[in-house]
C-alpha cells in the first residue's frame, strides 16, 4: 500500500501511456511525442509556478486570469502598435503584479489562500474582460513566430520550457530559497522557529506563480495568435492536477519539478492528446480532468493520512514488528 | 504549562476601535450597510425604487438565499461548497429531460411535474453526498474537492445535454419557479426550518461543534463523519430547489443556468458573517448578506455597468468579507 | 573545575497567573560538566529550562552565562549567545537531509551566487557528524532515520550552531539500548570537548551514569544540589518527593465494591503500551500514577475508542467493546473521557457555556421525529449541572468558555460528562492548571460520582492528589503496569520508585 502510494504517479504515467498507446497506433510516435511536449510546454510553466505555491501548502486559483489578463492589455498594446518586446516585458510585470496583490492578503493579512485567489479569479477575470471588452483580439505575426521558431532545431517553446524547468529545479534543490520553502511547507510553526522569514518566503510563492502564469501565456498565445475571452480558463485546474500528479502535495512539504511537473504535466497533456487522436466526445474532456484531479488529490490524502499515523510518538521501543 | 511569549500573529491587522467591534459583532451589521448603500446609491441609480424593481429584486434574490443556507450549512462545518453552481445546472438539465415529453416519457401525466422536482433534489442530494463522503472519508481538502466536483458535474450536465438547453416544459412547473408569491412561500418555509435545525435541533448543535473543533466534537460522541455528509448533501438539496425556481423562472433546463452566481453565494455568506473558519453563522446574517449582494446587483446593473464590472466588485466583496471575518475572529480572540 | 561557571542561575523566579512555579532557583554549572537535573512532573524543570532557552521571561533574578549577563529575549538570542535546548519533539524537517536541517538558516553559499555550495555543506556536515562519531550521509533525508538517529542530529545541530550549553529533555525515552548507548557515547565526546550539558531525565540510572552534579528541584524550589556520588537512589527519591503536603481532600462517603464495571484484558500496541490488564469497580475510584510519557494518556484512548489496539480485551459490565467501536459507541455503553488537552480536545473554545455543557446529552432533549431541542428540559439541565458544578464566576450560559479560569473550563467539560450519566468516568490530569480552590471543587464532583455508584479511572502526575482520593493505584512506565497499590499501602517513595523507568528492558 505504502509503496503503491509513493510510486503512484510513474504507475499512472505508465498506465496511461499504455492505455493509449494500444487503442491507438499514432500516438506512440515520435511526432506525436514532441507535439505533446510542445503543447505542455505554455501549461508546464504555469504548473511549475504552482508547485512553488504547493509546496507551502498553499493553493493559487488565479493563474488562470492573470494569463488573460496579462494577455489582455497585451493584446492592447499591440494593437496600439506597440513593439512586441514591451508587450512581452509588460505580461510579465502583470504577472508579478497580480501574485503581489496576491501575496499581500496571504502572507501580510493572512487570509487562506484560497479565498484570495478565488477572489482574484473572478476580479481578474472581470478587469480582462472590460479591457478587451469581450472581443477576440488578433496578434501580429511577430507573436506567432514566437511558437513556430527553432533553436538549433529544438522549438523554442520547449526550449523555454526546459530552461524554467532547469532554473525551477535548480532553485528548489539547490539555493537556501528552495530548500526552505520546503522546510515552510512541512512545518510552518518549526520554520519560524528556525529563524527563517516566512511571510517573505510565503509571498515570494506568489510572485513566483504570477511570473509562470505570465510567461505561460506568452507562450500559449504564441500557439493560438489570438486573445479569446476565454482564454486561460481552467488553467488553474490544470495545473492543480499536473503538480498533484507530478507528487506535490495539497498539504505541502512535498513535490519536485524534475521529475514531478514534468511527469504530471506530461501526463495530462498525453490524456488530451489521446482523446483528440482517439476522436473522443470534447465534452467529455472536463469530466476526464475532473476525474484525473480527483483522483491526484485522492492519492495524495492518502499518503497524507498514512504518514501521519507513521509519525506517531512512540512510547515504548518494542522490537521491530509489522 | 509554560506558555510561549505573546506570538505576533496580530501583526498584519490592527486591532479595530470599541465602537467598530461592537457593530462588527452586531446581528444587523449588515442590515446597516444595506440600509447605507441603500441611502447612498438608490436615489442615483434610475428605476431603483419602483415596484417593478422590488419584485425582480425579490424573485432573483429568493433562490440566491436558498443556496447560500446550503452554503452557509457548509461553512459552518468549517468547509466550503464551490460546485454549488454546477449541481443547479445538472438538476435543471435532469428535471428538464425527466419532464420534456420527448426525452422524458411521462408524457403529460399528473405526475410529470413531482417526478421531475423529485428527480432534481435527488441528483442535488446525490452529489453533495459524494461531496461529504470524499471530504470526511477520504479526508481530502473541501475545496478542491468540490472544485473538482464542480468541473466534473458542470462537463457532465454539458455533455448530457450536448450544450443545448431544453424547452417545452410544463406550465404547472413553470408557476412553480416562476411565481414569485409561491417561489416566496416556499423559500420563507425552508429558511424557517433551516432556521429551526441550526438553532433547535441536535443536527444543528452537531454542526457548529463540528465546525468549532472537530476533535472535540468526535471526542464528545458527534459524528463528525456523518454530520459533514449530511452538511453537504444539504447544500446539495438546496441548490436543487434553486435550481427548481432558476429552471422555472427560465422555463428552460440549462446546464448553465447556475453557472455567474458562485460569487454572490460565497460573497453573500462570508460578508453576513458566516466564518470561513467554521463554527459560526445565522440564517438571519445569510438573509441579510443575500440582500447586500442582491442590492449592489441590482443597482450596478441599473446603472448599466457590464456584467465583468459587476464580477469585479463581487469579487472585491469577498476579499473584504475576507477580511472582515477575519478581523472578527481576532477581535473575538481579544475581548474588549 | 574551571574558575568561570558555564551558568549560574541566582534568584530566579517566576509566577503563572499568580501561582508561583519557580521560587528563588540557584545553583551553578561548571564549564564541561554535567548537570542532571530531576524532579516530579510539575516540580519547575520545564519552566526554568525555557527560561534558560529564551522561550520564558523571568519575573525576578539573574543568569550569568560563561562569565557574562545573560538575558535572552527569545529563542533565537539563546541559540545566538550559544544555549541549545533539544526538545522531546524534535524540531527537524523530516522532508529535508541531514546537513540542510543542521544550517537551514544559513546555508552556505558559492561566494556571492544564490546556489548552495553543496560540498561546502556536505563537508561541514560531514565533519560535524564525523567528531561525534556518527556515520551517516548527510545527504540522508531525515524521514528515513530513526528516532535515535534523529535525536543525534539534533544534537549535531546544537553543535553546528557552536552552542556551549546544551539542554537535554528525556532525550531517551524512544530510543532503543542500542540507541542509547550511541547516545551516550556522543555526549561523552561532548563533555571531553568541555561543552556543558543539562540533562533532564525521570532514568535515575541514566542520571547516575552520565551526570557530575545533580540538582533536584521540588515545588519550583531546589531542595538538593550537588556532586552526584552524594546521592544514592532511594535519596533523590526521598528529596523529590519530601514530606507531604497538608492538602484537604474531600471526605468520601460511599465505598468501593467488588462488582466489576470495567475489565481490560491484556491490551497490546506495538511501541505504546504492553500487557494491560486491570478491573475498575463500581464506586472505586482507581488511580493510574506514571510520569510523563508513561503511556498513560495513550492507554485511556485506546480505551475510549480513539486509538486502536492490536491485542485485548475491554468488557463493560458483561459486554465485550469490539475494537471497531468509537467514542460515539462506547459513550452509550456508559464511558466518560475527560481529556488531558482541555483547550484543543475538551471544549469548543468559542461556542458557548451552554453549547459546550449540552454536547455529549443533546439527544436525551431530542424530541423525536424531528429530534428538536425541548428547550424546557435542555435549559433545565443545564442550570442544574451548572449548579452541580458551581460554575462560580458570575457568567451568563451564552458566554463563550475561552474567556473562563483554566479551573471553570474544566468544571465545564466535567459538567458535560456528568450529564451523561457515565458508568466509568476516565479522567485525565483533570487538575493541571487548576487552582487550589477549584481543585478541590472538582475532587468532591469525582468523589460524589464514585459514591453513586460509578467507576472512576484518575490518571495523574501528581502522587499527591491520587493518595488523596483514590481507593487503589496502579503504577504505569513505559507503557506496563508496574504496580497495583491498594489504599493500605498507598506511600509516596514507593509509588515513585515503580513510576521511575527502569533501564534496558532488553
Amino acid at each position: 500500500m505504502n509503496a503503491l502510494l509513493r510510486y503512484a504517479s510513474p504507475i499512472l504515467f505508465v498506465v496511461v501511456i499504455a492505455t493509449f498507446g494500444v487503442l491507438s497506433p499514432k500516438f506512440m510516435t515520435a511526432d506525436n511525442a514532441l507535439n505533446i511536449l510542445v503543447q505542455s510546454a505554455p501549461v508546464g510553466i504555469v504548473t511549475i509556478g504552482m508547485t512553488f505555491v504547493l509546496l507551502t501548502a498553499s493553493v493559487d486559483l488565479s493563474v488562470g486570469a492573470i494569463m488573460f489578463l496579462a494577455a489582455g492589455i497585451a493584446g492592447k498594446m499591440l494593437q496600439a502598435d506597440m513593439s512586441l518586446s514591451v508587450a512581452l516585458g509588460t505580461m510579465l510585470v502583470i504577472g508579478v503584479a497580480s501574485g503581489g496583490i496576491n501575496a499581500a492578503f496571504i502572507a501580510r493579512l493572512r487570509i487562506a489562500p484560497f479565498v484570495v485567489t478565488l477572489a482574484f479569479l473572478f476580479i481578474g477575470r472581470g478587469v480582462a474582460l472590460t479591457i478587451t471588452q469581450t472581443r477576440a483580439m488578433n496578434l501580429p505575426e511577430g507573436f506567432l513566430r514566437l511558437g513556430s521558431a527553432r533553436i538549433g532545431g529544438v522549438p523554442l517553446p520547449l526550449l523555454i520550457f526546459g530552461m524554467m524547468l532547469l532554473i525551477a529545479h535548480a532553485t528548489l534543490t539547490r539555493t537556501p530559497f528552495g530548500r526552505q520553502l520546503y522546510a515552510l511547507g512541512h512545518n510552518p510553526v518549526t520554520a519560524r522557529k528556525a529563524g527563517l522569514n516566512t511571510s517573505l518566503l510565503l509571498a515570494s510563492v506568489f510572485l513566483i506563480s504570477g511570473f509562470c502564469a505570465a510567461l505561460g501565456a506568452i507562450l500559449s498565445l504564441a500557439q493560438l495568435g489570438a486573445v479569446s475571452p476565454k482564454f486561460g480558463e481552467a488553467y488553474e485546474f490544470k495545473a492543480i492536477a499536473a503538480a498533484v500528479l507530478g507528487g506535490a502535495s495539497l498539504f505541502g512539504g512535498r513535490g519536485t519539478v524534475l521529475p514531478g511537473t514534468l511527469l504530471g504535466v506530461v501526463l495530462i497533456q498525453s490524456v488530451e492528446a489521446g482523446l483528440v487522436i482517439l476522436n473522443a466526445d470534447p465534452y467529455l474532456y472536463p469530466i476526464i480532468t475532473a476525474a484525473i484531479i480527483f483522483i491526484a488529490v485522492l492519492i495524495d490524502s492518502g499518503r497524507n493520512t498514512l504518514l501521519e499515523r507513521l509519525n506517531r510518538r512512540r512510547i515504548r521501543n518494542d522490537s521491530a514488528q509489522a | 504549562m509554560p506558555s510561549s511569549r505573546p506570538t505576533k500573529e496580530t501583526a498584519g491587522l490592527i486591532l479595530p476601535g470599541p465602537l467598530f467591534r461592537r457593530a462588527l459583532g452586531s446581528d444587523y451589521f449588515v442590515l446597516g450597510l444595506c440600509m447605507i448603500y441603500t441611502l447612498a446609491v438608490g436615489p442615483f441609480t434610475p428605476g431603483f425604487f419602483t415596484p417593478e424593481n422590488a419584485a425582480n429584486l425579490l424573485s432573483t434574490a429568493l433562490p440566491l438565499l436558498l443556496v447560500a443556507l446550503g452554503q452557509m450549512i457548509v461553512l459552518i462545518t468549517g468547509g466550503i461548497d464551490l460546485s454549488v453552481t454546477s449541481i443547479i445546472g445538472l438538476c435543471s438539465v435532469t428535471g428538464a429531460m425527466v419532464m420534456n415529453p420527448e426525452s422524458g416519457g411521462l408524457g403529460g401525466d399528473m405526475l410529470t411535474v413531482p417526478a421531475g422536482c423529485i428527480a432534481m433534489l435527488l441528483v442535488g442530494m446525490l452529489v453533495g453526498i459524494a461531496n461529504g463522503f470524499a471530504v470526511s472519508r477520504c479526508r481530502m481538502p473541501a475545496f478542491i474537492v468540490t472544485l473538482a466536483t464542480m468541473m466534473g458535474v458542470g462537463g457532465f450536465a454539458v455533455w448530457l445535454t450536448q450544450s443545448k438547453a431544453i424547452n417545452q416544459l410544463p406550465s404547472a412547473f413553470n408557476a412553480l419557479g416562476g411565481h414569485t408569491i409561491i417561489a416566496l412561500a416556499i423559500t420563507v418555509l425552508i429558511a424557517l426550518c433551516v432556521h429551526m435545525l441550526l438553532g433547535r435541533s441536535v443536527f444543528g448543535r452537531w454542526l457548529y461543534a463540528t465546525g468549532h473543533n472537530p476533535r472535540t466534537a468526535h471526542i464528545s460522541g458527534v459524528p463528525v463523519g456523518g454530520v459533514l455528509i449530511a452538511a453537504y448533501a444539504c447544500s446539495g438539496v438546496l441548490a436543487a430547489v434553486a435550481s427548481v425556481f432558476y429552471t422555472g423562472q427560465a422555463e428552460t433546463g440549462s446546464p448553465v443556468l447556475g453557472q455567474r452566481i458562485l460569487l454572490d453565494v460565497i460573497g453573500a455568506v462570508v460578508i453576513g458573517g458566516t466564518s470561513l473558519s467554521g463554527g459560526r453563522g445565522k440564517v438571519l446574517w445569510t438573509i441579510f448578506g443575500v440582500l447586500f449582494l442582491k442590492l449592489i446587483d441590482n443597482t450596478l446593473n441599473l446603472l448599466s455597468l457590464s456584467i465583468f464590472t459587476l464580477t469585479i466588485v463581487k469579487g472585491a466583496v469577498i476579499l473584504l468579507a475576507a477580511v472582515l471575518d477575519a478581523l472578527r475572529i481576532r477581535v473575538a480572540g481579544h475581548p474588549a | 573545575m574551571n574558575a568561570m561557571p558555564a551558568i549560574e542561575f541566582s534568584g530566579i523566579s517566576k509566577s503563572f497567573a499568580g501561582v508561583r512555579v519557580l521560587r528563588g532557583i540557584s545553583f551553578k554549572l561548571g564549564a564541561g560538566r554535567t548537570l542532571g537535573l530531576v524532579g516530579e512532573n510539575g516540580a519547575g524543570k520545564s519552566t526554568l529550562m525555557n527560561i534558560l532557552g529564551g522561550n520564558l521571561l523571568p519575573d525576578t533574578g539573574l543568569m550569568v552565562l560563561g562569565g557574562t549577563p545573560y538575558t535572552p529575549q527569545g529563542p533565537t538570542d539563546a541559540a545566538r549567545a550559544g544555549v541549545a535546548f533539544i526538545h522531546q519533539e524534535l524540531n527537524l524537517f523530516a522532508n529535508l537531509s541531514i546537513a540542510e536541517n543542521l544550517f537551514l538558516s544559513a546555508l552556505p553559499r558559492l561566494g556571492s551566487l544564490p546556489w548552495i555550495d553543496r560540498k561546502a555543506l556536505h563537508d561541514r556536515t560531514a565533519t560535524l557528524l564525523g567528531q561525534v562519531g556518527l556515520a551517516i550521509a548527510p545527504d540522508t533525508l531525515v524521514e528515513q532515520l530513526s528516532a535515535g538517529e534523529r535525536q543525534l542530529v539534533e544534537i549535531v545541530r546544537a553543535l553546528a550552531l557552536e552552542a556551549r550549553l546544551i539542554i537535554l529533555d528525556e532525550p531517551t525515552t524512544s530510543l532503543s539500548v542500542r540507541e542509547t548507548e550511541t547516545l551516550f557515547s556522543l555526549l561523552r565526546r561532548l563533555q571531553a570537548r568541555g561543552i556543558a550539558l543539562i540533562y533532564i531525565s525521570h532514568l535515575l540510572e541514566h542520571v547516575r551514569e552520565l551526570c557530575h552534579d545533580l540538582v533536584i528541584l521540588r515545588d519550583g524550589e531546589v531542595v538538593a544540589q550537588g556532586s552526584i556520588e552524594t546521592y544514592d537512589t532511594p535519596a533523590i527519591i526521598s528529596a523529590m518527593v519530601g514530606r507531604s503536603l497538608t492538602r484537604l481532600y474531600p471526605e468520601r462517603r460511599g465505598t468501593s465494591t467488588t462488582a466489576p464495571l470495567l475489565e481490560v484484558r491484556s491490551l497490546t500496541q506495538v511501541h505504546i503500551v504492553r500487557d494491560i490488564s486491570f478491573t475498575v469497580h463500581r464506586g472505586e475510584v482507581l488511580g493510574i500514577f506514571g510520569l510523563m510519557g508513561a503511556g498513560r494518556s495513550e492507554l485511556a484512548r485506546i480505551l475510549f475508542g480513539l486509538d486502536t489496539a492490536q491485542h485485548g480485551e475491554v468488557r463493560m459490565g458483561d459486554r465485550v467493546i469490539n475494537r471497531g467501536e468509537g467514542p460515539r459507541e462506547r459513550m452509550v455503553r456508559g464511558l466518560a473521557f475527560l481529556t488531558e488537552d482541555r483547550r484543543h480536545e475538551g471544549l469548543c473554545l468559542e461556542a458557548s457555556i451552554a453549547d459546550n455543557l449540552a454536547l455529549v446529552s443533546l439527544r436525551q432533549h431530542a424530541r423525536t421525529p424531528l429530534r428538536l431541542l425541548d428547550r424546557n428540559t435542555w435549559q433545565r439541565a443545564i442550570s442544574t449541572v451548572r449548579a452541580a458544578v458551581r460554575l462560580t464566576e458570575k457568567v451568563s450560559d451564552a458566554q463563550s468558555v475561552q474567556t473562563l479560569s483554566g479551573g471553570n473550563q474544566q468544571k465545564v467539560i466535567l459538567g458535560k460528562w456528568l450529564l451523561a450519566k457515565p458508568e466509568v468516568l476516565i479522567l485525565d490530569e483533570p487538575t493541571r492548571g487548576v487552582d487550589v480552590g477549584a481543585r478541590f471543587e472538582l475532587y468532591q464532583l469525582i468523589l460524589d460520582l464514585a459514591d453513586r455508584g460509578a467507576g472512576v479511572l484518575m490518571i495523574s502526575s501528581e502522587i499527591e492528589e491520587l493518595t488523596g482520593l483514590c481507593d487503589r493505584i496502579l503504577v504505569m512506565s513505559q507503557g506496563e503496569i508496574r504496580g497495583n497499590f491498594p489504599r493500605a499501602e498507598f506511600s509516596r517513595e514507593h509509588l515513585l520508585a515503580a513510576a521511575l523507568p527502569r533501564e534496558a528492558h532488553a
